[in-house]
């Protein structure tokens, strides 16, 4: 097993998410993270956003217990660790992106473990949520970066967008998202 | 009103007020309703923590509105309108008519 120093942002998230798994908790890695690993480190988050994919959210203890396990300190709202930069963070759920709940969970298996990651197109759709909302351009452009990287269903991203009252938007940056000048 | 299912008449009186006059600040909530700033602070922070209300830093003023991702707003907020029409008449009006329209500086009233 590499150690964690050495891990890349993905590894470490299966890793942690492999030994919370061991205790029970389940969660999914979303946010800014997901950009960085779906755009090839185009943009670099330095945090993990896991997010509780049960009913039923874990205990504060037993997320602390189970990351001082695996060598993470408990520093009040986040995880961080003497080895990585990388903090981790375990945002209050339901998983979703805007008012629609995840429901396709990717996994990418990796020799720390197997990740559990919201899709591509998931990811562009978190993105845009900050964009449409607080007329973020940096995540406009996050999402340009993975729909570039990543195979992305534009048209699912056009239909969410036309529910989330947001499809003028949608059409303004649509090319954008299909590799168009 | 909503008490029993907030859990708590600061939640209550948090989230009607910033659904009056979308945004607000700890003190400013507490002073509308004459009550003490350290509940109205903890349900900020609670309902931010949440994912219910982002924050944002106006100068040294840490201003709260709801979050736009979170993803029972629409539901929420509807509960809160209705929850606002029970409201009495004199706190509702006092809650709703507040001037948010820019005047210059120095324009006498």
């Amino acid at each position: 097993m590499k150690s964690i120093a050495a891990m890349t942002m993905a590894e470490l998230a299966a890793f942690v998410q492999s030994c919370l798994r061991t205790r029970g908790i389940d969660v999914v890695l979303s946010g800014g993270a997901c950009v960085s690993i779906y755009s090839r480190n185009r943009y670099v988050s330095m945090d993990l956003d896991l997010i509780n994919t049960r009913f039923i959210r874990p205990r504060w203890s037993d997320l602390r217990s189970a990351m001082q396990e695996i060598g993470f300190a408990d520093e009040g709202g986040h995880f961080a660790h003497t080895d990585t930069e990388i903090l981790v963070e375990f945002p209050e759920g339901p998983l979703s992106v805007g008012e629609e709940p995840v429901k396709v969970i990717d996994e990418l298996r990796l020799s720390t473990g197997t990740l559990r990651i919201i899709s591509p197109t998931d990811c562009v759709k978190d993105r845009l949520t900050w964009y449409y909302h607080d007329n973020d351009r940096q995540c406009l452009e996050q999402a340009v970066w993975v729909a570039q990287e990543k195979s992305t269903d534009v048209r699912e991203v056009e239909r969410w967008s036309r529910a989330e009252g947001k499809l003028k938007e949608f059409q303004r940056i649509k090319s954008r998202l299909l590799g168009r000048p | 009103m909503l008490e029993s299912l907030f859990g708590s008449r600061s939640c209550e009186r948090v989230l009607l007020f910033v659904l009056a006059r979308d945004q607000g600040y700890p003190r400013e909530i507490a002073r509308f309703f004459e009550t003490d700033y350290r509940p109205i602070r903890n349900q900020l922070d609670k309902l931010e923590k949440g994912g219910v209300l982002r924050s944002r830093l106006a100068g040294r003023t840490r201003l709260y509105s709801f979050n736009p991702r979170y993803p029972f707003l629409r539901e929420l907020k509807a509960l809160l309108e209705k929850a606002m029409i029970f409201c009495p008449e004199e706190i509702r009006d006092k809650l709703l008519m507040n001037r948010r329209r820019p005047r210059r500086r120095g324009k006498p009233l």
